[in-house]
């Protein structure tokens, strides 16, 4: 097949210079990187602004782009929720409520904090399913970015693989976190400027949003209005289901747990700084829907090929963003929206890699492997772990493209660890009688459980109206269950002495007083927030 | 290590960032204005090179006098 983009040499000049910026940033952070500390979690020095960046793109995966407008071109406005109800009210409950726990006790990690809070087999349970998940969606995601290439651009799989995977391995190696944070605001000021003027042209060829709301099926155009029952939005998804699954859940487990985020908002200078990094980030959060829903909407409008004919073939929803590009993008500006997705991708492999490398060396090597060392042995150990976690990245990119089917799988098993895991930590952070091993078997109870809902699921005993119906509800029933689990066992099992954990949970940690000016204050963004994210909720009901 | 004062974080980022940013504006405006033109067919006769190369100049220049004047601040 022909691809069905051609660039040209001003193209591949404005790929190569990000290539080359990538480099040099990390680069230069090398003589920075003294101590461990350094390397994992950039000495804990770096302002609001930066980490808060940060925090959104290493989120901001080529993966998320582009599924993300293919949900668009699939779903309508209804796509919103993922960005709004599914990720607001987490990143605040982050900033204002869960921040001073992780950034006071001056844990490493997630699975450190799980360590203080609960106990050692609590700890090894999350890090070692973190590990390994961590790495497997990197190899997922480095397949599905090179597979579209091949099909739109005409490289071929395997140079598209080493190269984005050569560029994370250096500029990680040398720079560590910072080089990760840093390259990650590049590269969130590149995923924007690159993918608007796709926006910007495709409104002015529909004919601004009036032409735009004309030419799409109608019940694309409101969050909110059709979600009464699930058979009335394409989705197949009702509003409980949704409120409950992904905007509790899903999104609070995600945003609250996942090391991945967290591990930015803990390399900011101080604890309002990184009560901040979630609050700040979540403006641009909200603003995502413009350069994901919009051109899903406009392929949609523009495109004949997504025009869904009753009986006629499925759209290949994955390849709008880049059929957008092809039909309205003239070079120049072309290898700007390219780069822009190239740069995406990359910040979220480095985000994988970064959460990979700490989690291993503090939380599996340090804690089981190779107790007491030095500081500049887990240095060097860091550095092998970015080694062999981009190899075995790689690695994983090669076996999913013998199994093609293991993507769908993977995402689903993420769901398996996340969706209970924000159980574990509530009642950890704000129930002072929970105990160390009601929290492992709660924990382990939760992923069970949503493994038997998984099983159900597939032997047609539970039916919803739509996989995302079921992926929703899987979720809250894995969360209810490690709650309630949780909290039984912790009736009968011995507690923790309460002078071991002040500092780790809410009603023994003395509160902090923010004596800033109201703008520097968490609970002013975090209001603020949360203001405008009803406002726009309204908006588009 | 001391809370409020902690070792300066690295280097100033808005200077790789405002250099790449101005470093594709130029580029953009220069093929904008010296390439081909039957390439705008696609964007509706709209030179979007130049709207973009200039815009990305702005925002590189912005960049770049904020890590000018902070600098300056320091000092």
């Amino acid at each position: 097949m022909k691809p069905v983009i051609s660039l040209n040499f001003i193209d591949y000049m404005i790929l190569s210079a990000y290539v080359l910026i990538t480099i040099i940033v990390g680069y230069s952070l090398k003589k920075y990187m003294k101590t461990s500390e350094d390397f994992f979690l950039s000495g804990r020095s770096l302002p609001s602004w930066i980490t808060s960046l940060a925090f959104l793109s290493a989120n901001l995966g080529a993966l998320e782009v582009i599924g993300m407008v293919a949900n668009s071109a699939k779903y309508g406005i209804l796509t919103v929720h993922f960005y709004w109800i599914g990720a607001i009210p987490a990143m605040i409950f982050l900033g204002l409520f869960m921040m001073p726990f992780y950034y006071s006790t001056r844990v490493r990690s997630v699975p450190e904090y799980l360590k203080h809070r609960y106990n050692e087999a609590t700890r090894g349970l999350n890090a070692l399913s973190f590990a390994i998940m961590t790495l497997l969606m990197s190899g997922i995601s480095m397949y599905a970015m090179a597979l579209l290439f091949e099909l739109m651009l005409g490289w071929s799989l395997t140079s598209s693989i080493l190269l984005s995977a050569l560029v994370v391995l250096i500029y990680v190696f040398f720079g560590g976190l910072s080089s990760s944070i840093y390259n990650e605001v590049i590269q969130f000021f590149l995923i924007w400027l690159g993918l608007l003027p796709v926006v910007y042209i495709g409104l002015h060829a529909v004919g601004g949003f009036q032409g735009l709301v004309a030419k799409i099926p109608p019940d694309f155009l409101n969050a909110w209005r059709q979600m009464g029952s699930a058979s009335q939005n394409p989705m197949g998804v009702d509003w409980l289901g949704m409120v409950l699954g992904l905007g509790f859940v899903l999104s609070f487990g995600y945003w609250t747990t996942d090391f991945l985020v967290v591990q930015r908002a803990m390399a900011s200078e101080n604890l309002s700084a990184a009560r901040r990094t979630p609050l700040i980030a979540s403006f641009p959060k909200m603003l995502v829907p413009i350069i994901v829903v919009i051109p899903g909407l406009l392929a949609v409008a523009l495109l004949p090929q997504f025009k869904v004919v009753p009986g006629g073939p499925t759209p290949d929803y994955n390849s709008a963003l880049i059929l957008m590009f092809a039909h309205y993008l003239p070079n120049g500006i072309l290898g700007l929206a390219i780069t822009g997705l190239l740069a995406s991708f990359m910040s979220g492999m480095a985000g994988n890699v970064t959460a990979f490398n700490t989690v291993w060396t503090y939380d599996i090597y340090g804690s089981y492997i190779k107790k007491n060392m030095p500081d500049e042995h887990y240095l060097k150990m860091g550095k092998y772990a970015t080694v062999f976690g981009v190899l075995f990245s790689i690695g994983t990119a090669y076996i999913v493209r013998s199994f093609p089917n293991l993507m769908d799988y993977m995402q689903l098993i993420f769901t398996f660890f996340n969706a209970p895991l924000f159980a574990t930590f509530l009642l950890g952070m704000f129930w002072k009688k929970t105990t160390p091993w009601a929290g492992f078997w709660g924990l382990l109870l939760g992923i069970l459980a949503a493994a038997t809902h998984y099983l159900l699921y597939q032997l047609h005993v539970l039916h919803y109206s739509s996989e995302m119906a079921a992926n929703f509800y899987q979720a809250w029933w894995a969360w209810c269950v490690d709650f309630v689990m949780t909290i039984i066992i912790s009736l009968f099992t011995a507690r923790k002495d309460e002078k071991e954990l002040v500092g780790l949970v809410y009603g023994l940690t003395p509160k902090v007083h923010s004596e800033e000016r109201f703008f520097k204050r968490p609970a002013f963004w975090g209001g603020l927030s949360i203001a405008v994210m009803i406002v726009l909720n309204i908006i588009f009901w | 290590m001391e809370n409020t004062e902690q070792r300066r974080h690295f280097f100033d980022l808005k200077i790789p960032l405002g250099s790449l940013l101005g470093f594709y504006g130029i580029v953009l405006l220069a093929y904008g204005i010296f390439g081909p033109k039957d390439i705008y067919d696609k964007s509706f006769h709209m030179d979007i090179n130049i709207v973009w190369g200039i815009l990305l100049i702005v925002i590189s220049g912005a960049f770049l006098l904020s890590a000018y004047l902070g600098r300056k601040a320091r000092k």
